[in-house]
C-alpha cells in the first residue's frame, strides 16, 4: 500500500538526539528524542546498533551463562516509562514558562508587603527576567546586609532531579552565593537509605559511597546470584516500581532468575507490582514498619533449629551472645518466637516458620532498591536486622548477597564510572555538596526556621559520612562571631520539601513564618513548595539543553553521551546554571558570570566558556578520550566503554570478606560484622531508641522520652488505628511526573471521585473498608494530629488489613493550613527525627485514621474554603496553573 | 503477506510501556493519511486491560494489551461506506481519516471496543500498526508498542514467521479471524495456604484435589503451604486436601473469577 499513500509530512525526517533522561538524575538508559520544527515528536528506546556494529560493540557488552541459560547486556535500552512519557512533562499544562511573582509580595522586607501569611494561598503574576534578576540581586544583597552573610538558605541537592550534568540541578545558586558572600547550606540527608545509614553502618561500616550503609559490593553480583542463589527475597522494595529511577532492566533479570529456577518471594505490606505480574512469586503480607519483629521471629527459628552458619558467625561477627540473649528472651524474659513476632508484624506464625526454614536452608539473597522498610520511625532497627539476617546466613558466600541500586550493573568497564554514572563529570556547576560554615539538615529546615535554633548529631550528609561522624553534635545558627545568622531568605532548586520529606505541614507553616522575607524557587513546573514562593524562576527540561548526559547507576551498562538540545527552551525558561549566570551578571557583571563558566581549553583552565566549549572540556578531562576521538564521539552521540579485561574474574566484594575476613575486613571497629555495637554504647549510653543491639522498639509518649508512638500497640493507635505505607508511587518518580496525563489514566494511578477530581489512591483492604463503610471511589480523609489529607478509596486485596497505602509524592493542593486535597501524604508524616540522635526522616509506617468524607462534609468545606475549591483545575493533568497564575487564558 | 502481532503475557510486567508508546506516537502527532492525532486521554488505540484476581495473600493482576485485532472479517470494514476502512496488502486495517468522517458506526461495530470515536474530529480512530513507521522504515520500522516493550513481550511480523505455538486469540467465538495472538491469557485459579492449627505449621507437599464427576485438578502445597490450581473451569466441585496426616474436604463453586481461599486450617 505504501505507494498509494500520499506524500506528506509523515515522510519528513526528524532530528534525533541520544540522552539519558531518567528522573533519577544519574542519566538512566539512553533514549532517543526525535524532534521536528522545534517540537518533540517522540521519545523511544535506542539500539546501540543504531550507531555501532555488533563487531564494534563486542568488547563493550557483557554476557554470562548460569545454570545453562545466558543473560546478555541488552542491545536495546530500557528507559523507564517516565522517560518514555516525558513529552507530557515537557509540554505539561503546569510548565512555568515565565518568571512569576506572587501578587501580594514586594521586595524590601516590609512585613506589610511580604504578606508571608498568604504563601500557599495568593496567586502569581508574570514578570520579566529583567525584573526577576533585579529582585534577586537586590534581595540577596539587602538580606545579607541586614541579617548577616549566611542569612540566605540554599536548598537543593538532588534538585528537581532531571538527568543533567553541565546544567545539573542542585547548587547553582551556591555557585553564585559562595562567590559573592556567604549562605547557609541545606545538607541532603540519606533520604532513601535512612535505616542503613543510621543503623546498618554500625554493623558493617559506611560501605557504598562511603556512607550509604548498604554493602559496597562492586561487581558481578547478578552473576553470583544467578549461579548460586536458590531464593531471592524482596522484603520491601518493589523493583518494578523503584527501578524507574533509571532503567527497567531489572525486569529482565528477575524474569531470567525465575526461568532458571530461582524462587522469588515478596514480603511487603502491599502486593507489589513485581509480585502481581508473575505467577511464580509468593507474597507474604506484613504490617508496615514491623520488619524487625518478623526478622526476630525468623532469627528465633534459625537459632533454635540450628539453621544458621555457626562457623561464619564465629569467624566473621562479634556480639552474637548479646543477639542470642535477646532473641531467646534471656535478656528480657520475652522469647522473640514466631508467635511473638506474629502479634507485632501480622504474619501468621506458620508462615514465619516456613519462610525462616526456606531462608535458613537455601542460599538466599535480599533484593531491593533501598527499601521502604528503612524509611519509618526507628528505621535504624530494620536497617540493622537486615544485616543480622545476612550475617547469620553467611553473608558474602555464594548466592548470599544484598542487592540494591548500586549492584544492578552487569560488568566492570575499563573506564571507572563516577558515582553518578556518566563518565564525564567535571564541568558541573551544582555545588550543593560543598561544605559551608553554616548548615542545616534537610529534615530540620522547618523546625530550624520556626524555632530559630536547631541541634542535631551527625552532619548528616548522605555520602562520605562515616560512623564517627554520627557522634558529632551540630548547632544552628553557628556562633555569631563565626558568621552565624538566622536565615531570612530561602532559595530552592528543589521545591519539594513538603512532598518528599518529613512533616510537610510544618514546612508549609515555616514558609508562612514572617521572618522569611523572601522565598524563591527554580522549577520547571508550578507545584509543591513553589506554591509557597514569592518568586518562581522557570527552568528548562533536559531536552531543551545541550549537555553530556549518558547512562549511569542502575543500568545494565554505563554509557557516555553528548547531545544538542532537541528543542528550544519552552517559554522563557533557562537552566538553573543559566539562571545563576544571569543573576551573577546583575551582582558582579560579566567577570563574575565568566568565573562561573570554567573548563579546560587546550589543557589550560579558562573562564567564560560556552556550553559547547564545556562539552569539549568534559570530554577531554574524562577517560572516554582514551578510547574514542572527539569527532567520533560527536558523530555517534554516545559511546560504550570497553569492558575491563579482568571483568570476569572480579569477585563481589562481600566474597572477599567471606573468604578472608582478616585480609578484607569491613569498616567497623572490630573489622567484623557487629551484632552489638560497643561504640554506640560508649557514645550514647542512655539511648533507649538506638541501643547497641537492634531491637523491636515501640516507643511511647514524648513525656517518657520517646521520639515516636507510631505502632498499632501504642496509645496513639486508639485514635489513629492504621499504619500508612507511604512508599514510592508506581506512576511517579518521587514528587515528579504526577502531571503526566498518560499515567494518570492508568487504573492504579488516581481515583476519580463523584466531584470529577482525580484523588490520590488510598488503598484499603475490603475488610477494613467494610468496617469503615467505605466504598471504592469514595473520597476519604487520611489524618492524624498533624493534619488532614484527602484521597480516593481504592479497595483491594493487595493491601494488608490494619494498614493503608498512600504513595508519597502526589502534588499538594493546599486548601487551608493543615488541610490538603492533593493527597500529599508526607504532609502528615512525623515532623521530627527517626530517633533522638538520628535526624533522618520517618515518612512511612506511621499512624493515621481513615474516614469516609460525606457529601455534607465536602459541601461544608467547599463553602468554607471557596477560593481553594474554585481554583481552575484540569483533571487530566491535575494541574492548577491557571488557578494559581493571574491572566492565564 | 499478512502481518500479525504476538503478545506473550508470560513476559509482561504491567509497565504500560506499550500503551504509553502508542500515545507518544499518536497523541499530538498527525500521521495523515494514516491517522489523525489520537485524543490525549480517554482513548487507547493500544489498551492495557488490568484486572486483580484472587484474595490476600494469593493475589495476581493480569494485564492484557488489546488493540485492533486486524480481523479478516472485520465488522468495521463491513459497515464502512465509501471504502473508509481498508485492508493494506500486509493485512493491517486502516481507517481513512478523511473518508471515515462522520461514520460513527465504524467505531460502534468493533466487538473488541478497539475503535474509538473522536468527538472533536468526528472520526473513528484505531491502531494503524504504526504503518507510517513501517512504510517509512525509520527511525524504527515496527509499531511503537513493540519498540517500547522492554520485555520483548510484543512481536510484530509476518504471521508465517512467528512462533504461534500455545497461542490463543481473544474471543475466538466471534469468528472474525483475528491476527493478534496471545500467549498466557489470564485463567481462573483456585489458591490457598494450608496449615495445621494445632502445631502452627504450614503443610508442605500436601495433596490438593479439586474434582467433580467429570473433571479434576491437582496440585501440591509448596514450601510455604501454598497451592495454586490453575486454569480451572467453572463448576461445582469438591476441594480435598490431604497432608500432614490430616484431611480436609469442602464443596467449592468456581465461577469465572479466581478464588483465593487464604489460610485453610487442616485439623
Amino acid at each position: 500500500m505504501t505507494e498509494k499513500m500520499a506524500n506528506g509530512p509523515w515522510q519528513e525526517p526528524e532530528t534525533t538526539i541520544y540522552r539519558g533522561m531518567a528522573c533519577g538524575g544519574t542519566g538512566g538508559e539512553l533514549s532517543a528524542v526525535d524532534s521536528k520544527d522545534g517540537k518533540v515528536v517522540r521519545i523511544r528506546p535506542i539500539r546501540y546498533t543504531d550507531e555501532y556494529t555488533m563487531d564494534e560493540l563486542k568488547d563493550s557488552l557483557w554476557s554470562f551463562t548460569a545454570r545453562g541459560k545466558t543473560l546478555s547486556c541488552p542491545v536495546k535500552t530500557a528507559p523507564p516509562y517516565q522517560t518514555l512519557a516525558y513529552k507530557k512533562r515537557i509540554y505539561s499544562d503546569n510548565r512555568v514558562k515565565y518568571p512569576l511573582k506572587r501578587v501580594d509580595w514586594e521586595p524590601g522586607g516590609d512585613p506589610e508587603k511580604v504578606n508571608a501569611q498568604n504563601r500557599g494561598k495568593s496567586k502569581f503574576v508574570r514578570i520579566s527576567w529583567d525584573e526577576a534578576c533585579d529582585i534577586m540581586a537586590s534581595e540577596i544583597t539587602r538580606i545579607r546586609e541586614k541579617y548577616g552573610e549566611n542569612a540566605v538558605l540554599a536548598v537543593g541537592e538532588d534538585g528537581h532531579c532531571q538527568s543533567k550534568l553541565i546544567h545539573m540541578v542542585g547548587g547553582n545558586h551556591i555557585n553564585l552565593l559562595m562567590r559573592t558572600g556567604g549562605y547557609t547550606r541545606e545538607v541532603r540527608t540519606p533520604d532513601s537509605v535512612e535505616g542503613f545509614y543510621w543503623g546498618a553502618k554500625f554493623v558493617w561500616g559506611a560501605q557504598v559511597q562511603a556512607g550509604l550503609g548498604m554493602y559496597d559490593n562492586g561487581w558481578n553480583i547478578i552473576e553470583d546470584v544467578s549461579e548460586n542463589a536458590q531464593m531471592v527475597v524482596m522484603q520491601a522494595g518493589d523493583l518494578e516500581t523503584t527501578q524507574n529511577y533509571a532503567s527497567q532492566w531489572m525486569s529482565r533479570v528477575m524474569r531470567f532468575w525465575m526461568d532458571i529456577g530461582i524462587k522469588l518471594v515478596v514480603v511487603d505490606p502491599f502486593c507489589t507490582y513485581t509480585s502481581v505480574c508473575h505467577d511464580e512469586i509468593t507474597w507474604i503480607p506484613l504490617l508496615p514498619n514491623t520488619d524487625v519483629a518478623l526478622d526476630y521471629g525468623m532469627m528465633y527459628v534459625w537459632l533454635t533449629e540450628g539453621l544458621y552458619d555457626a562457623e561464619y558467625v564465629r569467624t566473621h561477627t562479634v556480639g552474637f551472645e548479646q543477639l542470642k540473649a535477646y532473641v531467646l528472651g534471656e535478656e528480657d524474659g520475652v522469647p522473640k518466637d514466631p508467635r511473638w513476632a506474629s502479634e507485632r508484624c501480622g504474619v501468621e506464625p506458620w508462615t514465619i516458620k516456613a519462610l525462616a526454614r526456606e531462608w535458613g536452608k537455601k542460599a538466599t539473597t535480599i533484593l531491593h532498591y533501598c527499601g521502604c522498610h528503612v524509611r519509618g520511625p526507628y528505621s535504624h532497627e530494620p536497617g540493622r536486622t537486615e544485616v543480622y539476617k545476612l550475617a547469620l546466613q553467611g553473608f558474602g558466600g555464594p548466592g548470599v548477597q544484598q542487592m540494591h541500586l548500586f549492584t544492578y550493573g552487569g560488568a566492570k568497564q575499563q573506564i571507572r564510572a563516577t558515582c553518578s554514572g556518566p563518565f564525564l563529570f567535571s564541568e558541573m556547576h551544582a555545588m550543593q555538596f560543598m561544605p559551608a560554615d553554616q548548615q542545616l539538615p534537610r529534615t530540620l529546615i522547618h523546625r530550624a526556621i520556626q524555632n530559630g535554633h536547631a541541634e542535631w548529631w551527625g552532619s548528616p550528609q548522605i555520602i562520605f559520612a562515616t560512623r564517627d561522624d554520627q557522634f558529632e553534635k551540630y548547632v544552628y545558627p553557628i556562633p555569631e562571631d563565626e558568621g552565624g545568622a538566622e536565615v531570612h531568605m530561602l532559595w530552592s532548586e528543589k521545591p519539594c520539601n513538603e512532598t518528599c520529606w518529613n512533616g510537610g505541614f510544618e514546612f508549609q507553616e515555616a514558609m508562612r513564618n514572617p521572618k522569611m522575607e523572601f522565598v524563591v524557587t527554580n522549577h520547571p513546573w508550578l507545584e509543591n513548595d513553589s506554591l509557597f514562593a514569592d518568586l518562581v524562576l522557570p527552568v528548562t527540561t533536559p531536552v531543551e539543553e545541550a549537555d553530556v548526559v549518558g547512562s549511569g547507576m542502575g543500568d545494565s551498562i554505563e554509557v557516555a553521551a553528548i547531545q544538542d538540545a532537541a528543542i528550544p527552551p519552552v517559554g522563557e525558561s533557562m537552566s538553573d546554571y543559566e539562571i545563576s549566570l544571569a543573576i551573577a551578571e546583575r551582582m558582579g557583571g560579566k567577570a563574575l558570570a565568566d568565573s562561573m563558566a570554567t573548563g579546560m581549553i587546550d589543557g589550560e583552565m579558562a573562564a567564560g566558556l560556552t556550553i559547547a566549549q564545556q562539552q569539549r572540556s568534559e570530554f577531554e578531562r574524562s577517560k572516554v578520550a582514551n578510547e574514542i576521538s572527539w569527532e567520533e564521539f560527536k558523530k555517534h552521540g554516545f559511546y560504550i566503554p570497553k569492558l575491563a579485561k579482568n571483568w570476569r574474574k572480579l569477585k563481589p566484594n562481600a566474597r572477599l570478606f567471606y573468604e578472608d575476613p582478616e585480609s578484607f575486613p569491613v569498616d567497623t571497629e572490630s573489622g567484623k560484622l557487629e551484632f552489638f555495637s560497643q561504640e554506640l554504647l560508649d557514645n550514647f549510653p542512655d539511648d533507649k531508641e538506638r541501643g547497641p543491639l537492634a531491637k523491636w522498639i515501640e516507643g511511647g509518649s514524648e513525656a517518657d522520652g520517646w521520639s515516636h508512638d507510631e505502632t498499632l500497640r501504642g496509645e496513639r493507635a486508639k485514635k489513629y488505628p492504621f499504619l500508612v505505607n507511604a512508599c514510592t508511587g508506581r506512576w511517579r518518580f518521587h514528587a515528579q511526573c504526577d502531571d503526566i496525563t498518560w499515567h494518570r489514566e492508568i487504573p492504579t494511578a488516581k481515583v476519580k471521585a463523584y466531584d470529577g477530581y482525580l484523588y490520590e489512591p488510598c488503598w484499603i483492604n475490603p475488610v477494613d473498608a467494610e468496617k469503615l463503610g467505605i466504598e471504592d471511589g469514595d473520597i476519604v480523609k487520611v489524618y492524624n494530629e498533624r493534619g488532614v489529607v484527602l484521597a480516593g478509596a481504592k479497595i483491594s486485596e493487595r493491601i494488608q488489613p490494619q494498614s493503608v497505602m498512600v504513595n508519597k509524592g502526589s502534588r499538594s493542593d493546599p486548601i487551608a493550613p493543615g488541610f490538603d486535597r492533593g493527597g500529599n501524604i508526607n504532609l502528615i508524616s512525623p515532623a521530627g527525627p527517626i530517633s533522638k540522635h538520628c535526624y533522618g526522616f520517618a515518612v512511612s509506617g506511621y499512624l493515621v485514621a481513615v474516614e469516609k468524607v460525606t457529601k455534607e462534609e465536602m459541601d461544608g468545606w467547599v463553602k468554607q474554603y471557596p477560593e481553594a475549591f474554585e481554583r481552575a483545575y484540569d483533571p487530566a493533568s491535575g494541574s492548577h496553573y491557571a488557578g494559581w497564575v493571574e491572566g492565564v487564558e | 503477506m499478512t502481518k500479525a502481532f504476538l503478545i506473550d503475557l508470560n513476559k509482561c510486567v504491567g509497565c504500560y510501556d506499550c500503551q504509553i508508546g502508542c500515545k507518544d506516537e499518536h497523541c499530538g502527532n498527525d500521521w495523515s493519511p494514516y491517522a489523525k492525532p489520537q485524543p490525549d486521554t480517554g482513548q487507547f488505540w493500544m489498551h492495557v486491560l488490568e484486572e486483580e484476581h484472587g484474595a490476600r495473600p494469593h493475589v495476581k493482576v493480569s494485564y492484557v494489551p488489546v488493540m485492533c485485532q486486524h480481523c479478516d472479517d472485520a465488522p468495521c470494514m463491513k459497515v464502512a461506506e465509501d471504502g473508509a476502512v481498508y485492508r493494506r496488502e500486509d493485512g493491517i486495517i486502516i481507517v481513512d481519516p478523511e473518508k471515515a468522517k462522520g461514520q460513527k458506526k465504524i467505531a460502534e461495530a468493533c466487538p473488541f471496543h478497539a475503535v474509538f470515536w473522536n468527538e472533536e474530529l468526528q472520526i473513528p480512530q484505531k491502531c494503524t500498526g504504526c504503518s507510517h513507521l513501517v512504510d517509512r522504515g525509520y527511525p524504527i520500522s515496527v509499531p511503537r508498542c513493540v519498540d517500547n516493550c522492554h520485555m520483548d513481550a510484543i512481536q510484530f511480523g509476518e504471521e508465517s514467521e512467528l512462533d504461534l505455538t500455545d497461542t490463543e486469540k481473544l474471543h475466538p467465538e466471534f469468528g472474525l479471524n483475528t491476527h493478534v495472538y496471545y500467549r498466557g491469557l489470564p485463567k481462573t485459579f483456585v489458591a490457598g495456604k494450608v496449615y495445621d492449627p494445632e502445631i502452627e505449621e504450614v503443610i508442605i507437599g500436601g495433596f490438593v484435589t479439586l474434582r467433580s464427576e467429570d473433571e479434576s485438578w491437582t496440585a501440591r502445597t509448596d514450601a510455604f503451604g501454598d497451592f495454586w490450581l490453575r486454569d480451572v473451569a467453572p463448576g461445582d466441585y469438591t476441594l480435598l486436601i490431604q497432608g500432614g496426616g490430616k484431611k480436609y474436604e469442602t464443596p467449592l463453586t468456581v465461577g469465572k473469577k479466581s478464588i483465593g481461599l487464604g489460610n485453610i486450617p487442616v485439623a
